[in-house]
């Protein structure tokens, strides 16, 4: 077990060394999502719409914008230069691989949320401050969804011949649950009203976690056989 | 090999003569036999097509599901044809599913489209199947095409109970259009209508084997010209 452990760890590490390096990733996301959340407030007048009730829904879209583009890099990167070949020909377990990608893609996605969270409360004149806890709660368990799904997903479109467009095409009608899940309960968050009276939404998105998190524990060896 | 394949081409005639019996009984009911609604007139006919088509899909989906465990099971390319042929038939009828609902509810709920719970639920449904179909068609044809397109069939239908929920929560705070719930069997409803319902459920469910049957036949046929063709490249 411990081995395991240590060898999920080194994919992690072999990740965020790569990024800390090239620091390619992190400035893509980030500054992509920034102007994805500009375009919305170029497009709703919020002079009329209440910030709290568009607010959430123009946040989780940046957050899966920019998670996408996390995503589609976290297999494309190894695909160059036969890394994944490499990586599967280790005397590891192919599962070892799932989980290192699937830690390593919600560190960079939770990182770059935690930037975005700041400016969107000056953006938006939103208090985050005050509901901080549970809005943290509601955002890791949507993050936790979304790369849990992705990443098995991504492993599965980096071999096909237009990868970046068919991952968001398999990925987003399969994420609804999640979306309308973390956009309800973070509207409702940040109007303060306590988590405890969403938890059908918490359980709805902690089903999602659990099934995907199985699904790809179950499949990964098909999809990395080669 | 062959001599098989003819035996199954023979034994479809059966099937599809059945089927086209029944679709010709459920004809007659939805516009003879059947009388038309109250307060809907005409228009509500078009039910007798909505929920069959429906019906459908979910079977076909179903099958798409138990296919593609089966296939990562066993890795027999049957079970690659009938998830493939089950998925084109069942994105059939969710199309239709899409289309007649609108057809309906334009003169009934005076709009083309409303975010109820039902139908979100279905157009997700059709695009998740929609992008299963493009996985297929992005791929060549072999076992790596036939593995992803098997785990996106059981991350697709297990996926679906979630999105029901979601949705249903979604719109909770709307009240549901009370057509759609008295289209639940029993209560109200009048016994010759629930036979054609019934009627029509039979036949279309009888479509729905007789189209996988063709399709599986078909990939069938196409997995022999390959065989010959490689064959005749080898023999030169």
């Amino acid at each position: 077990m411990r081995q395991y452990f240590s060898q999920v760890a080194a994919i992690v590490w072999k990740d965020l060394v790569t990024e800390l390096k090239t620091r390619e990733l992190f400035s893509t996301m980030f500054v992509f999502s920034v102007l994805v959340i500009l375009i919305f407030i170029f497009s709703i007048n919020l002079s009329i719409v209440k910030a709290t009730e568009v607010g959430p829904g123009v946040l989780w879209v940046a957050f899966l914008f920019a998670g996408t583009l996390g995503l589609n890099r976290s297999f494309m990167l190894e695909k160059e230069n036969g890394c994944l070949q490499g990586l599967i020909l280790t005397p590891a377990d192919r599962t070892t691989i799932y989980f290192g990608k699937f830690i390593s893609n919600l560190v960079f996605l939770l990182l770059m949320e935690a930037f975005i969270l700041p400016l969107f409360m000056v953006f938006f004149n939103v208090d985050l401050l005050a509901h901080l806890g549970s809005l943290l709660v509601v955002i890791l368990l949507g993050t936790f969804g979304f790369c849990a799904l992705g990443t098995l997903l991504s492993s599965l479109s980096s071999n096909l011949k237009t990868r970046e467009v068919m991952l968001p095409i398999l990925l987003y009608p399969l994420m609804v649950p999640v979306v309308i899940g973390s956009v309800r309960m973070t509207g409702q968050v940040l109007e303060g009203v306590p988590l405890s009276t969403m938890m059908n939404w918490v359980g709805l998105t902690l089903c999602f976690d659990v099934i995907f998190i199985g699904v790809s524990i179950m499949t990964i060896d098909h999809i990395l056989e080669e | 090999m062959n001599e098989e394949a003819a035996r199954e081409g023979e034994g479809s005639p059966v099937l599809i003569w059945i089927t086209a019996l029944a679709l010709l009984a459920a004809m007659v009911a939805i516009f003879i036999y059947v009388p038309t609604e109250k307060t809907e007139g005409a228009v509500q006919r078009i039910m007798y097509f909505h929920i069959p088509s429906a019906w459908v899909s979910f079977l076909a989906f179903f099958v798409v599901f138990l296919s593609s465990i089966l296939f990562l099971w066993k890795k027999e390319r049957e079970w690659d044809i009938y998830a493939h042929a089950s998925a084109e038939v069942g994105v059939l009828f969710c199309t239709l599913v899409l289309i007649t609902g609108p057809i309906w509810a334009r003169p009934i709920w005076g709009a083309w489209w409303v975010w109820d719970a039902r139908l979100t639920l279905t157009l997700v449904l059709w695009l998740i199947y929609v992008a299963y179909l493009m996985l297929r068609a992005q791929t060549d044809a072999g076992s790596m095409r036939a593995r992803y397109a098997a785990v996106l069939g059981i991350a697709g239908f297990l996926d679906i109970p979630l999105i029901h929920f979601s949705v249903l929560w979604w719109r909770a705070f709307h009240p549901l259009p009370k057509v759609i719930t008295s289209e639940g069997l029993g209560k109200g409803m009048d016994p010759a209508m629930l036979a054609t319902l019934f009627i029509s459920l039979g036949a279309f469910t009888c479509l729905y084997f007789a189209l996988m049957g063709q399709r599986v036949n078909l990939e069938k046929l196409r997995d022999d010209i390959d065989r010959l063709k490689k064959d005749a490249l080898d023999s030169d």
